[in-house]
């Protein structure tokens, strides 16, 4: 049959798995050492390096790389009687695994580079085939005492699942089992086993996780729960939040003592979290900003080898095969770019992980009941831009639990339960935009609050409530009082925000809770932008702000009304829409450019258009954007400056902010 | 003609077995990495036939066997075993445990096109 696959396609394919599974292979063998120097086993370890050997040796043979198949069945053997054995292996035995390991790994990558994979070499096999794992020993009985287990539970568990269980207990850990139900509602919210999974795996050691039917009802519409026994040093409440589920799904199994188990549970002081990262490389982040550095110099003097083409062009020399030499130089520095970006990657999950004990302690602090839930997805972003947001991310929780939430009585006699519920969650909104949400179901804003105590106008929207809950003046009053709910330090998230790039939304309704919406960009440093000159200096602005570049036609602009000590603004007609037009020269009191407008830099904030009008668009580049930072010359609409190749700092605006700024007339005439 | 669940924690692996079955015109499929995912999966949808992988974290293939066919809904359900491990009496536990077929890796394109057209071509509550 013509239609029927060559599986040796899926050799790339191959590698690339392989080279994960090596990792998690070799990390496994130096916890399992590490583990057996301390005296202790690491089961877990040596469970899942049998699996990845395994997981090798079955994809070798589909793909025909035979040298490997063999390697990887004597190692399989070997780890399959440690793994029987509960996590037995001498000591003496690591080297020849970690051999054996690496035998593999030369030969993927000999695949990798094209190259011939060379036989397994028949020493090494005969010294992995003599490996006999160690006395194979039952499970420790230590004073720990046994374990409580349904009858459906304990006859789903091996004796190495038992024996993980005790060591666990042994070793001062907890060992707790929480239920989850699957079901089509919570799939579409992100919760599945495997999500759930993953959440769980985060906090601690999954032991054994059991299915088991439950008849079929509104809530379990699959007839299906899984029970989770994990291994771990962290709180009951925390797996509960993980798992998403109330803390009365969380059993502890350990026997004594008989009463009061999830109370004593809830109550000791939980351990550093245990986090297990495998195959990961931890790098300072200062050292990923230096390779970044000295790749945006690398993007200037590309900048600069363009301008001298030009000027080859322009007189008159044949540039073609230089041309294309740059156009080749160009995409490799954009892959080398996006590769650097990839590795300065964060998991967004993991930058929350100091959220639970942070909402831990206020919860205390304020005798306020707080379910946290937290879904990040597979989100990630940017490092910088993760440390740069978290602080922000702290203080919109610290209000929600200090300010939103009512306390259990208050929200008892509203109706609600009486634990507040608070929710961060976040996802890939665009490739390079992230979604994140905090929201509460506390006691929502009051318009009229905020705008008393402010003294301004009653907000006619939420957007304008934001507004004002970020004026600086705004904070220390409202912190005192702590009756409008929000205010502390608003203005520092929304500049944080803004500062990113990014935007800041709120929604909130009285008595039902609020919701803080931003939008950010999942990394920054280098943008994709817009260059264009305003009498006759040239500016830059991110591709991403502009809505659109549209032309002028000075004769068709209308006059506004007069606004109060100001010139009446202009106004474009544009699909149904009346646009004002603004004149970026007199903004920043550039002087006069002598002549009208032509073009303009239509952007939109919270739903309302503005145009910026330019002189010319000079065209679209990639910059390299450093965040001015000094305090001292924070301008508003100004976000950093670029060099695009000349020396010369370019300032790059963010007129988003300055559309902001001026409909909430806040910005100081021509600031 | 149907909806097949491919069962295997390997990435690569499922899409061997997918890009194997696609020469079978008329079938769909859905991925699951785990057997904890697969078992949720055929909770809350109906497919035609299931490919399970043996060795896999949390809970393995015969785990999943044995759950499965403890469910009156699924009883009948066609599952193919796919495992590395081709030893009589892993064979012998995976049958016992309820799969309908029993292969081992390395298998050919050809090999599973036939056992999944065979199996869908039985009338459904067939004896398996």
């Amino acid at each position: 049959m013509s239609d029927v696959v060559d599986l040796a396609e899926f050799r790339t394919a191959f590698v690339v798995e392989a080279e994960e599974l090596l990792t998690t292979a070799n990390t496994s063998l130096l916890d399992i050492e590490k583990a057996l120097r301390a005296g202790n086993k690491n089961i877990r370890a040596v469970r899942e390096l049998f699996r990845a050997v395994h997981t090798i040796k079955g994809l070798s043979s589909m793909v025909g790389i035979e040298p490997v198949v063999g390697i990887a069945h004597r190692l399989e053997t070997t780890l399959r009687a440690a793994d029987r054995a509960g996590g037995s292996l001498a000591l003496e035995s690591i080297d020849t695994l970690l051999e054996g390991v690496r035998a593999i790994a030369k030969r993927v990558r000999a695949l990798a580079d094209g190259q011939p994979v060379a036989e397994a070499p028949s020493e090494l096999l005969d010294r992995l085939e003599r490996l006999e794992s160690a006395t194979p020993s039952t499970a420790r009985q230590s004073g720990a005492g046994a374990l409580i287990l349904d009858a459906e539970i304990a006859g789903k568990l091996g004796a190495q699942d038992q024996a993980q269980l005790l060591e666990g207990l042994a070793q001062g850990r907890r060992a707790l089992r929480v239920d989850f139900i699957p079901s089509p509602l919570r799939a579409e919210a992100g919760s599945t086993i495997t999500s759930v999974r993953a959440r769980v795996a985060k906090i601690g050691d999954i032991v054994k996780v059991v299915p088991i039917s439950v008849p079929v009802t509104a809530d379990a519409p699959g007839g299906l729960k899984f029970g989770l026994l994990v291994v771990t040093s962290e709180s009951a409440q925390a797996l509960a939040d993980a798992v998403g589920v109330d803390p009365g799904m969380v059993y502890s199994l350990a026997a004594p003592p008989a009463a009061g188990i999830l109370g004593a549970v809830l109550e000791a002081e939980p351990e550093e979290p245990s986090v297990s990262r495998h195959g990961v490389v931890r790098v300072d982040v200062e050292r990923l900003d230096d390779v970044m550095e000295r790749l945006s110099t690398l993007v200037v003097t590309r900048f600069r080898l363009s301008r001298a083409l030009a000027e080859l062009a322009a007189a008159g020399a044949d540039v073609r095969a230089l041309a294309q030499i740059m156009n080749e130089n160009g995409r490799q520095l954009r892959d080398l770019r996006a590769a650097i970006l990839r590795v300065r990657m964060v998991p967004v999950s993991e930058v929350f992980e100091r959220v639970p004990l942070l909402v831990r302690g206020l919860s205390r602090a304020t005798g306020k009941q707080v379910r946290l839930v937290i879904d990040a997805g597979t989100a990630e972003v940017d490092k910088g831009v993760a440390e740069r947001l978290f602080p922000a991310v702290v203080h919109l929780v610290r209000n929600a639990v200090d300010h939103a939430f009512e306390s259990p009585d208050e929200r008892t006699r509203a109706g609600k339960p009486a634990e507040g519920a608070l929710t961060i969650a976040c996802f890939e909104r665009t490739n390079s935009q992230l979604e994140l949400t905090i929201s509460d179901d506390g006691r929502g804003i009051d318009r009229k609050l905020v705008a008393d105590r402010a003294h301004r106008p009653l907000p006619d929207s939420d957007a304008a409530l934001l507004e004002l809950l970020c004026l600086p003046g705004l904070s220390t009053r409202d912190e005192a009082t702590m009756t409008s709910g929000r205010g502390m330090g608003m203005d520092i998230v929304k500049r944080t925000v803004e500062q990113l790039g990014g935007e800041l939304t709120l929604q909130t309704r009285v008595g039902v809770g609020t919701r803080f919406v931003m939008h950010v960009p999942v990394s920054i440093s280098i943008v994709d932008a817009f260059t264009f000159e305003c009498a006759a200096q040239r500016f830059v602005v991110p591709v991403t702000m502009v809505e659109e570049v549209v032309d002028i036609d000075p004769a068709r602009l209308v006059r506004g009304p007069t606004r109060r000590g100001g010139e009446a603004p202009r106004l474009l007609e544009r699909r149904n829409e009346t646009v004002p037009v603004v004149q970026l020269e007199s903004l920043f009191r550039l002087g006069d450019r002598g002549g009208e407008a032509r073009k303009a830099l239509v952007v939109r904030r919270n739903g309302e258009p503005m145009a910026f009008s330019v002189d010319r668009m000079l065209g679209q580049q990639e910059v390299v954007v450093r965040p001015l930072e000094d305090p001292l010359v924070r301008v508003i609409g100004i976000s950093g400056a670029t060099d695009l190749g000349d020396g010369r700092p370019t300032l790059v605006l963010d007129l988003a902010a300055l559309s902001g700024a001026l409909s909430a007339a806040t910005l100081e005439p021509a600031a | 003609m149907g909806e097949i669940l491919v069962v295997d924690d390997s990435k690569v692996m499922r899409e061997m077995i997918i890009a194997c079955l696609r020469a079978q015109p008329g079938l769909s499929f859905t991925q699951a990495a785990s057997g904890l995912e697969a078992i949720e999966k055929l909770s809350l949808k109906t497919f035609q036939l299931v490919v399970l992988d043996l060795n896999m974290p949390d809970i393995g293939g015969i785990e999943v066997l044995e759950f499965v066919r403890g469910q009156d809904k699924l009883r009948s359900l066609p599952i193919i075993v796919v495992t590395t491990r081709g030893d009589d009496a892993s064979r012998a536990t995976a049958l016992a445990a309820g799969a309908s077929r029993f292969m081992t890796k390395p298998f050919t394109p050809e090999k599973i096109l036939s056992e999944v057209r065979e199996l869908l071509e039985q009338p459904a509550g067939a004896p398996r």
